[in-house]
């Protein structure tokens, strides 16, 4: 499906090594290290899906993906975490992760996670285009 | 509050263990991201040679550099499982002689995460062999991991936490620098710092604060030497 795929852990050879067998799969993969740059990609680009590392210096896992929703609430968020507690995972949940996977990770299991954050993402622009045409047809009064 | 006190024993042993559970959950995180990395390594190689059996010619030195890398964050784990290991063992033993600089160059070890997480440095600026103190190792290290909690927020624009020691008459002074708006109000060692100040009883220690040159003061006196160490 070419999903389009924004990878962040402040962790280099992890994301690096994750994002290179990602691209093997077939998708197209941007990594950073930071929250805060995650942040200003997600301004700038378009992307189906974002793997966040809970655990970063600065903005943390948590507060990127709060951000990240408020600018952005169609992009799909995968949590990633080398400590999962059942706390951390109810608020990710909360603040609208679509999955809380646990680090060393199975790429087969995150590689699901990202299809189905597509899928998930294609449901919502799909919701909101039927919104916005019903929209003008009752403004338009056609 | 005298060293006999059953409530001071009581809070010296939940300040260690409450130190002892940071320290772990800590270093467990920190195997775990190493062993993330390994994991990822060991799939990329995986999927290289997948690539070379479907008879794409792959450059050897792709995979030597990989296996490379998995070396080095196998040394960088067994190093951190190298420090908790000199932290447990050193809980065995109490009335010793030892190294400052080796016993704060370990604390600031296991506190590198957190650091790296807070977003500033902790150096630890001790020559080798230049200040002695007997005491209780294990509770030492705790009660410098309450003044590295008590401090971190306050590090100053520098971000770089220095932790200095000298010897004194009859101890040593350990000064954790570059804190700014350090008063003596923070000197109770923060808000549960009920364990840490037990154990600076304990250790027959005072904390005080220098808010003109931005330290929180440790001064440590030597404690009743025992033969080979032994239980406290």
């Amino acid at each position: 499906m070419n999903e389009k795929v924004l990878l962040v852990d402040d962790e280099e050879e992890f994301v690096e090594t994750l994002a290179e067998r990602m691209r093997t799969r077939g998708m197209k993969v941007s990594t950073t290290n930071s929250g805060a740059d995650a942040l200003q990609l997600v301004d700038d680009e378009s992307f189906d899906v974002v793997v966040l590392d809970l655990k970063m210096p600065g903005i943390d896992g948590i507060e990127a993906l709060k951000r990240i929703k408020r600018r952005r609430p169609d992009i799909q968020v995968v949590l990633l975490t080398g400590h999962a507690t059942i706390e951390k995972g109810v608020e990710a949940i909360k603040e609208g992760a679509l999955e809380f996977l646990e680090k060393p990770i199975d790429l087969s299991s995150l590689t699901e996670a990202i299809h189905k954050a597509k899928a998930t993402k294609m449901v919502l622009v799909e919701k909101e285009t039927e919104e916005r045409i019903k929209e003008i047809l009752h403004h338009k009064s056609w | 509050m005298t060293t006999t006190d059953p409530v001071c024993w009581r809070s010296v042993s939940e300040e260690g263990l409450r130190f002892f559970g940071e320290m772990s959950a800590s270093v467990s995180h920190e195997i775990r991201n190493k062993l993330a990395v390994i994991n990822e390594k060991a799939g990329l190689v995986q999927d290289i040679a997948l690539a070379m059996k479907s008879g794409r010619s792959i450059d050897p030195d792709r995979l030597a550099l990989q296996a490379g890398k998995i070396i080095e964050q196998i040394r960088k784990a067994n190093q951190i499982v190298g420090a908790l290991s000199r932290l447990a063992h050193s809980v065995d033993r109490s009335g010793i002689r030892i190294d400052l600089a080796d016993l704060i160059g370990l604390v600031v070890e296991l506190y590198g995460r957190k650091a790296a997480q807070a977003e500033i440095t902790i150096d630890a600026a001790v020559p080798a062999d230049s200040v002695s103190l007997i005491t209780s190792p294990f509770l030492l290290q705790g009660l410098i991991g309450a003044c590295i909690n008590l401090s971190m927020p306050r590090v100053d624009d520098s971000r770089i936490m220095t932790i200095a020691a000298e010897s004194c008459s009859d101890g040593a002074v350990i000064r954790f620098q570059h804190l700014a708006g350090i008063s003596e109000s923070d000197t109770d060692l923060g808000g549960n710092g009920a364990g840490a100040r037990a154990i600076l009883a304990m250790l027959g220690g005072r904390v005080s604060a220098d808010g003109r040159h931005g330290e929180l003061v440790l001064e440590l006196t030597n404690q009743e030497e025992r033969e080979g160490g032994s239980q406290p």
